[in-house]
């Protein structure tokens, strides 16, 4: 399965990622257009780090979706169908780590494709690609 | 427990099958139309079709007609009352069927908006009926240019309709080897009109069953495509008999045809500010549902249990509220053994909510079906209820079987199920025996001769040409068999207007007696569910408070029938912090999403005062509908004894305490009278107490509303509320002077 | 003490709110609780105590529509 990892300890919040994905993507170097998020802020012990919420493929885009429109391509990697999507954005509203983008722009939300264009902007190797 | 992924996919009727259905298709008739596009949730269009004439005709919705009335509900009975006159009833040609959606319905963002209202004379209490349901045809139909579809007349034989705005026409078909019920014809005229398998999700089908030629109380369905389970399913315009007009006009089924669902065929004002609304809702289902009502676990069944505990579930036809067997049927158990889990459950797009739950390959014990595995909805709670612990049935797959046979029948569960029990109370009281069933014997909890009963009303034979009547005609015809007592039927047999009662046991609530009541249609919880606010919360203790409700909550309630949207979601979910808020029990941050769609869909601000003067207009239109059709005034709104208290010594026994007690609390006895007086006296004075109630919850109710104490709207409150309009007046005035108002 | 603007009953010293919704078989699952005004949340229920004069209100939120 190819998907997204991290490794948070690496992150230093520098949001380069989220930036390449909404460039990409949406033509617009905004966060709230990114399917992964890097939070900044204390920890329980006082520390500043960031927390990144990416998609791991979980597939609950796909559970909840009653189209059907969302389904794993043969590498794993959950694609929405966005000839046949309704734009209801249950998936947006359901997913775990609300990493899907919804734009009024557009009528179909959409989601990680483990494309790696946020890994290779990631200046210290927090983001990488699996494919396991 | 059942997970979605487990489940096969259902068959598709086989092509050959479906060659030599399309083979026997005959065209009898095909019109061409243009498309009028939708712009800001209208299409201010109207399609009127003459199943008689085999004609379509498309009007334009006047301006004014949409300012009074709004669309849903309020387009149906402007429309209905136009078609028809003091003596029209169910069967007579110009009776009409009038269906709209409402200018919200057919977005996808937010839960529950694929409503349509549906209204016709109803067989059962000979005036307008309203019914919403979800699924596919209603949203499709204003896809395909129509914000109303009107049907007269009768066709000769039977008849399909098919919209089709794929091209443009609007066709009359005879379609003969099509089977009637609903589940199996729902599925192959999906598959007929589809271009292929992808393409059945663009085809809505609006059908009854097998039962609605017989029955008083048949439905009509609503399909909607399931791609996940591969299979065609049923939401039901249940309340009323308007499957009994549909097939008496013989109409096999209606078939709309689209190209597709997107997100924004309505066309809206503000786009975003719907998908903002939307998205928090769907974040707020996805946060609290588990930890609230599970409504996407077990949908409205979620209550069974705990309304037992409240005495709130009608036992052996609402004689008693505690359903002892109903641990046998809790939503636990449906959830563990017969619901599937994690399947998107919407019976429209985009709703998160997903309470149209299912039990998959289901085996059919019983009928025509006998031995086949198909797919059930539901139950609901209403069906449950009534189905179940109502006729003394706890057995969750005889409950589900039945529930079956209802929707493919095209029966109203809730009718079916108060029917039931109103008939299983006559066989304990000897009212009927085996002869007069024709050998049925309807004890409580006899579920094989409930089905049998319900088998003999799809084949129109036997005693089920009496049961399909409803209650109010069987007690007519009992007692004109001198088979029963016409006051003591009155007395337990739950229905008012001729409309069965919904599934709640209101004795210990004043104000849901009026809740019931004081309705336009007949007892449905639909337009005030007050019990709890009444009867646990104690919020609203005097005549003026109950009143209040009375007024306030079925106005607000009918705004949701204007707008094309299920009520659920408005309060089977509440916001996290919803208990911080000044009124919890108004949920008001959904309150605020309701006025935010309808802004964002119509570029109107409307406020709640607003949407209260919408609802207005149509009620009292409604209200004075009842009136012309002449059962609109205060004699109508009487209700059966048993939904206000004990009719029979076992009934007041079962709760002697509480009934004794209220007598010496409520009604002004003192202790040492209550104990010498005997069970019938202290029966008789809690009747007296408790009538008395009811007449003083309505002398308090018909001021509130803007009517006289007769039950007539004033010209004043018509005025008020423009209203004035000359076909109202007319029926009106010379009422108000006979009352000297 | 007072249960829904109604005198409760079964008042003793040291009622908690658990009890008090065990007792009456408030088994709804969406409930308000307030004592004196104030919410209180589920997960307060088993150690809140109530006292002779409180006014605890447990409203039950409609469901159904």
């Amino acid at each position: 399965m190819k998907r997204l990892e991290k490794n948070e300890a690496l992150c230093v919040g520098c949001h380069q990622c989220e930036l390449a994905c909404a460039k990409a993507y949406y033509k617009v170097e905004d966060p709230a257009f990114a399917c992964i998020r890097v939070e900044d802020g204390w920890d329980d012990a006082g520390e500043y780090r960031s927390t990144i919420h990416i998609c791991n493929q979980c597939g609950k885009c796909s559970e909840v979706c009653n189209t059907c429109v969302i389904q794993p391509n043969a590498k794993g990697v959950y694609m929405i169908k966005k000839k046949e999507c309704v734009g209801c954005l249950m998936c947006v509203g359901f997913c775990p780590e609300q990493v899907m983008v919804q734009s009024d722009e557009r009528t179909e939300p959409s989601k990680c494709i483990a494309c790696g264009i946020c890994v290779k902007v990631c200046p210290t190797g927090a983001l990488s690609l699996v494919d396991d | 427990m059942i997970h979605i992924c487990n489940v096969p996919r259902y068959q598709a009727p086989s092509a050959e099958e479906l060659a030599e259905m399309r083979k026997h298709h005959v065209l009898l008739r095909s019109f061409d139309y243009e498309r009028t596009p939708i712009m800001r949730g209208y299409t201010d269009k109207i399609l009127t079709i003459d199943v008689g004439e085999k004609s379509a005709e498309i009007a334009d919705i006047p301006a004014e007609v949409k300012e009074k009335f709004v669309g849903g509900k309020g387009y149906c009975l402007r429309y209905l009352w136009d078609a028809v006159n003091p003596q029209t009833r169910w069967d007579s040609p110009e009776n009409e069927i009038v269906m709209s959606p409402g200018p919200i319905a057919g977005i996808t963002q937010y839960g529950g908006t694929g409503k349509t209202l549906i209204c016709t004379i109803s067989p059962l209490t000979d005036i307008p009926i309203d019914s919403n349901v979800g699924g596919f045809f209603g949203p499709y139909l204003k896809f395909a240019g129509f914000d109303a579809l009107e049907i007269k007349g009768k066709s000769e034989k039977d008849v399909i309709v098919v919209i089709d705005a794929t091209k443009g026409t609007i066709s009359f078909e005879e379609a003969p080897l099509e089977h009637f019920d609903a589940h199996v014809l729902c599925e192959e005229l999906t598959a007929l009109y589809a271009d292929d398998e992808n393409d059945k999700k663009n085809i809505a089908v609006a059908a009854a069953g097998s039962g609605a030629d017989h029955a008083n109380i048949g439905m009509l369905n609503f399909s909607f495509y399931d791609p996940r389970r591969g299979v065609t399913r049923l939401k039901q315009a249940g309340r009323g008999g308007i499957g009994r007009v549909f097939r008496n006009k013989k109409i096999k089924a209606l078939v709309c045809k689209i190209d597709g669902v997107k997100a924004n065929l309505n066309n809206a004002y503000d786009f975003g500010l719907i998908n903002k609304t939307g998205l928090k809702f769907h974040r707020e289902v996805a946060n609290n549902d588990t930890k609230q009502n599970d409504m996407r676990g077990v949908g409205t069944a979620y209550s069974l249990r705990t309304l037992a505990d409240y005495d709130i579930v009608p036992t052996h036809n609402f004689k008693f509220g505690d359903a002892p067997g109903i641990d046998e049927m809790t939503a636990a158990v449906f959830k563990s053994d017969w619901l599937t889990q994690g399947a998107a459950d919407g019976c429209w797009y985009g709703c998160s909510m997903a309470c149209a739950k299912a039990s998959d390959h289901f085996l059919l014990k019983t009928g025509p079906y006998k031995g086949q595995r198909v797919c059930v909805d539901g139950p609901e709670y209403e069906s449950a209820a009534g189905l179940g612990p109502s006729c003394g049935i706890y057995n969750p797959q005889e409950v589900l079987e039945i529930n079956f046979y209802c929707d493919t029948y095209g029966l109203d569960t809730i009718s079916y199920g108060t029917m039931t029990a109103f008939l299983m109370e006559c066989y304990e009281r000897g009212i009927l025996n085996k002869e007069r069933t024709g050998g049925l014997d309807l004890t409580w909890g006899n579920a094989a001769d409930d089905l049998e009963m319900m088998h003999q009303i799809a084949r129109g034979e036997g005693f089920g040409l009496i049961a399909g009547l409803g209650i109010h005609k069987q007690k007519e015809y009992f007692a004109k068999m001198g088979w029963g007592d016409i006051n003591e039927m009155n007395d337990f047999g739950m229905e008012q207007k001729g409309l069965e009662y919904s599934e709640y046991s209101a004795k210990e609530s004043l104000a849901q007696q009026g809740g019931y009541g004081l309705t336009n249609k007949g007892p449905q919880h639909d337009e005030a569910w007050l019990i709890f606010m009444d009867q646990v919360n104690n919020q609203i203790p005097t005549f003026e408070d109950k009143a209040e409700a009375l007024y306030f909550y079925p106005m607000f309630r009918t705004w949701f029938g204007l707008m094309g949207l299920c009520k659920l979601p408005w309060n089977d979910i509440v916001p996290a912090d919803n208990a911080l808020t000044d009124d919890p029990k108004m949920v008001p941050e959904h309150v605020e999403n309701y006025l935010n769609l309808y802004y964002a869909m119509t570029g109107n601000k409307l406020d709640v005062d607003g949407m209260i003067r919408q609802s207005e207009r149509v009620y009292n239109f409604q209200r004075i509908f009842n009136i012309r059709m002449g059962k609109g005034l205060r004699a109508n709104d009487a209700i059966p004894y048993r939904s206000a208290g004990p009719v029979f010594e076992d009934e007041y026994l079962w709760r002697e305490e509480r009934y004794d007690t209220q007598l010496v609390e409520l009604a002004g006895y003192t202790e040492e009278q209550v104990k010498n007086m005997s069970l019938q006296e202290r029966m008789a004075a809690t009747r007296k107490y408790r009538e008395a109630q009811y007449q003083t919850l309505i002398d308090a109710v018909y001021p509130k509303r803007g009517w006289t104490l007769g039950g007539v709207p004033t010209v004043e409150h018509l005025k008020e509320l423009g209203m004035d309009l000359p076909e109202l007046l007319e029926v009106v005035e010379p009422l108000l002077a006979e009352e000297g108002a | 003490m007072k249960l829904n603007n109604r005198e409760y009953k079964g008042f003793r010293e040291g009622l908690t709110v658990q009890d008090v919704i065990r007792e009456n078989s408030f088994t709804w699952p969406k409930l308000v609780v307030k004592l004196n005004r104030k919410v209180i949340w589920p997960e307060e229920y088993e150690n809140t105590v109530i006292e002779e004069t409180d006014d605890l209100e447990v409203i039950h939120l409609l469901g159904g529509g």
